[in-house]
């Protein structure tokens, strides 16, 4: 097929676009057998194949095998995090504060624990997946630093460091599957659980 | 070749022949080290591998067997799992009850010491049992019985402060403290956070001193 030469450009465009778009379905597709199915660590090409409504070849078109497929949904549950929870209430008072980040963080958990503990499982023969586990953490940790900062400010360097360890540890993936799962907590009920925690954990506001 | 309902039917004469046929009670108790030889190379193996879990034939070369013993004695790699997670439970050796009179600080560096050095001690055969559950129901509710057991002591460890506060309330409380003290919080405070086991310590006993109510005043 001939192409003059202004057509050209939107036609590469396009079938970019068309297979950015199909990368994402296929990302999308993993995911869900992931949330669907949590026992098992790595759907197969054609489950997450069908689920997408493409061929096997295309998901090999894209990703040169599985283990890089699940680092670029990695990659697409970290953005998507930070897209659907970005800080809220920073300036609020202490409930508001303490009640904004555990409503963001528990949905974040909610929607992501299944690929949580796929990394995890994984994150011992993958050194990419070490680095994306860590960012996530550290994005957690940032974001507690930014929410908490009135309290956290009157502490010394050490209990900073002590609390948002301690926080971070209470308000993790698997903390919060625990509560869902083990101890069957609604989602509501589960957030006072935190709250209340949280609340506990922070020292004194300081007055304005 | 013998089957192994034929093996299954020797523990019982064993049993039932006490000080009678000494070679069945030999071999009875040749099947049984072997057994137990099976499940202590998969639990060093488990914890070496970690998160991963061996396979019978490492297995079987750790225990000084073949994979044909290996499978004799159980009918699957689940199945030796699910045994080899009891026999280390049933090794756990309890930690002391909280003493008559101890304090709010004593009974929180007591806690803290005892469960960081379980946390230590079995990391590596936790990952494994938690990556590897599946949807075995076996192990899962092993992992819950383990779970419910920090519960347990939390609650002896803390029953002053507990007893004054509502049922919602204790119970809230003892869902963080256990997430809290979660055999992973340990192994991040340790790997990711970079901490020494004093500074982990620590860490834990600043935030359940915060975490629990006030301790009531002595009578």
């Amino acid at each position: 097929m001939s192409l003059t030469e202004g057509s050209k450009p939107a036609r590469i465009d396009g079938r970019r676009l068309r297979s950015e778009r199909t990368k994402q379905l296929i990302i999308e597709a993993y995911l869900s057998l992931l949330r669907e199915r949590p026992v098992v660590p790595m759907p197969t090409a054609a489950e997450i194949a069908e689920r997408a409504g493409y061929s096997v070849r295309s998901v090999f078109e894209r990703f040169p095998d599985l283990s890089k497929l699940r680092l670029a949904a990695t990659d697409y549950a970290l953005a998507q995090a930070a897209a659907l929870a970005p800080p809220r209430h920073v300036e609020g008072d202490r409930s508001t504060r303490i009640r904004s980040q555990v409503e963001t963080r528990a949905g974040t958990c909610e929607r992501g624990v299944a690929l949580w503990r796929v990394l995890l499982f994984s994150v011992a023969e993958d050194e990419q997946l070490r680095s994306r586990v860590e960012l996530g953490r550290k994005r957690t940790i940032e974001r507690l630093e930014v929410m908490y900062r009135p309290e956290l400010s009157t502490l010394s360097e050490k209990e900073r460091a002590y609390t948002l360890i301690a926080l971070e540890a209470i308000t993790d993936h698997e903390s919060w599957a625990r509560m869902r799962e083990q101890h069957r907590l609604s989602f509501e009920a589960a957030c006072a659980v935190w709250i209340d925690a949280i609340d506990r954990l922070l020292p004194p506001t300081p007055s304005a | 070749m013998v089957r192994q309902t034929d093996r299954q039917a020797e523990p019982q004469s064993a049993a039932a022949g006490a000080g009678g046929d000494g070679k069945i009670d030999g071999r009875h108790l040749r099947s049984q080290r072997t057994r137990l030889r099976i499940i202590e190379g998969y639990l060093e193996l488990a914890a070496e591998m970690s998160p991963l879990i061996p396979t019978a034939a490492q297995i079987a070369e750790r225990a000084g067997c073949s994979a044909r013993s290996v499978f004799e004695r159980f009918p699957d790699i689940h199945s030796l799992q699910v045994a080899a997670v009891d026999h280390a439970v049933a090794l756990i050796v309890p930690s002391p009850p909280p003493r008559e009179g101890d304090g709010r600080e004593a009974r929180i560096r007591a806690q803290v010491e005892s469960r960081s050095r379980s946390c230590q001690t079995w990391l590596p055969l936790w990952r494994s049992l938690i990556a590897n559950q599946g949807d075995s129901t076996e192990l899962r509710a092993r992992v819950a019985c383990l779970r419910q057991g920090v519960m347990d002591r939390l609650s002896a460890m803390y029953e002053p402060e507990l007893s004054t506060v509502p049922e919602a309330e204790r119970r809230r409380v003892l869902i963080i403290l256990e997430a809290l003290t979660d055999t992973e919080s340990w192994a991040r405070m340790r790997e990711y956070f970079g901490l020494s086991t004093e500074e982990a310590r620590a860490t834990w006993h600043q935030a359940i001193d915060r975490l629990l109510p006030p301790t009531p005043a002595a009578p």
